[in-house]
């Protein structure tokens, strides 16, 4: 339980910044997803119960925040949860790249899977794929860029919150 | 198990979910938007007086204007309630201005979107119409306690029925793709064949008034390209809107009179 708040706090944490930082570069029409972070880390690190009630509750704060159907974030990253958690067993987790890289893939997949969902309300479906991509390849950029951040602050608060025993995770 | 739960979790309980979790993000982003006017205001202090006066002078000539302006309405509002008795027509409904910052931008490739800082405690109805300076912003999808979010004229989901400047006869708008580093885009469908404008003869495009969310006559956009659709019946055209759109710090929400 305390493991789970620990987490939730950076998750809330990274969603106030990175909206912050979409509202400032707004004006340029370029906007970030790191969906990837949200998951990654729980998933690879925490036991199955906590990360994933992590990783749901920080999908459940991004469906706030969208014009979705409440759920769908949330729905999107239990489903990656699952998925990295079965593979972490034949990663090298202590690996920072492995990580990065585990992030970096989740994020490409959440991001695809959500403009699949989206696609259909827009006008031009293939008019919009352009701009997709374009905001693809920069949250991915951002994503590289401070994911090794974000873990380490994720490991950090859940030390000071005496909240895991790193020697059976 | 997680999902089977979810599905049939009530309405209610997935209602009060979400805005539980907006309102705990609320605060942030309130205090965030504080602390960038705090930024502003001590930007503004390091002007110097020579700037200042000068920026009082435009003011005063601008208030001038302004003053002419509210004359010359109040002239015409005159004219218009005594036509109105004279034909016995139901009184045209008017609107309360509750200007409001904005919080916060949220312009992804799926949705338009900005927060501001008012809410249900300003008496902020769901619907109503957002404007600013340059015309339409769009219009409040959410309120939540003391913020609410708009929907912009941006967004792919948004429709207006909207008139060409000079031509009574009602088109359709919708919000389009919004590509990186250019300005904002819609689209607009049903044009009527006689109805011309390029790039370089661009025609205003304005609310319409019909459906009764938008007073009639704001600016939407300006229409840069219409060519013939595929069924030969109606035109469709593109839409530029206003940069400044993007850029908007303080917005006003028309609130119907008849609204709390």
């Amino acid at each position: 339980m305390r493991a789970t708040a620990a987490l939730f706090l950076t998750l809330y944490l990274l969603q106030a910044m990175v909206a912050q930082v979409n509202s400032a570069i707004a004006p340029i029409h370029v906007w970030l997803f790191v969906g990837g972070l949200f998951v990654a880390y729980p998933a690879l690190v925490m036991p199955f119960g906590q990360g994933f009630a992590a990783s749901v509750l920080g999908g459940l704060l991004c469906d706030a925040l969208a014009p979705v159907a409440f759920g769908t974030h949330a729905a999107l990253f239990a489903c990656a949860h699952a998925v990295v958690y079965n593979a972490r067993e034949r990663l090298q987790r202590d690996e920072t790249v492995v990580t990065v890289s585990a992030a970096l893939l989740v994020n490409l997949a959440l991001f695809l899977a959500l403009s699949t969902i989206r696609i259909q309300q827009a006008h031009g479906s293939a008019g919009a794929w352009p701009r997709m991509l374009s905001d693809l390849i920069w949250s991915e950029a951002v994503v590289a860029l401070i994911a090794p951040w974000f873990f380490a602050l994720q490991r950090r608060t859940l030390e000071m919150a005496r909240a895991v025993d790193w020697r059976t995770t | 198990m997680a999902f089977a739960v979810w599905l049939v979790l009530p309405v209610a309980v997935k209602s009060v979910a979400r805005v539980s979790f907006f309102e705990m993000t609320a605060p942030i982003r309130v205090a965030a938007s504080y602390v960038g006017d705090l930024q502003r205001f001590w930007a503004l202090r390091l002007h110097s007086k020579d700037e200042l006066i000068e920026a009082g002078r435009d003011m005063a000539r601008i208030n001038a204007q302004y003053s002419v302006s509210m004359q010359q309405n109040g002239e015409l509002q005159a004219e218009v309630e005594r036509l109105q008795a004279l034909l016995k027509m139901p009184p045209i409904e008017g609107f309360r201005f509750e200007h409001a910052r904005v919080v916060e931008r949220d312009f992804s490739s799926w949705w338009q979107r900005m927060i501001i800082r008012k809410g249900s405690d300003y008496g902020i109805p769901l619907g109503a119409p957002v404007v600013y300076s340059g015309g339409v912003v769009g219009r409040v999808s959410e309120v939540h306690a003391y913020t609410s979010v708009v929907q912009l004229t941006s967004d792919p989901g948004l429709r207006i029925a909207c008139v060409v400047d000079g031509d009574p006869r009602p088109i359709s708008y919708q919000g389009a793709e919004n590509q990186v580093f250019g300005a904002a885009k819609g689209v607009i469908e049903f044009v009527p064949l006689d109805i011309y404008a390029s790039a370089t003869m661009p025609k205003r495009l304005a609310t319409s008034g019909l459906g009764g969310v938008y007073p009639p006559g704001l600016t939407i956009g300006r229409i840069t390209h219409v060519e013939p659709s595929a069924d030969g019946l109606f035109k469709t055209g593109e839409v530029e809107l206003d940069p400044r759109l993007s850029e908007l710090t303080e917005v006003t929400v028309l609130v119907p009179e008849g609204e709390k």
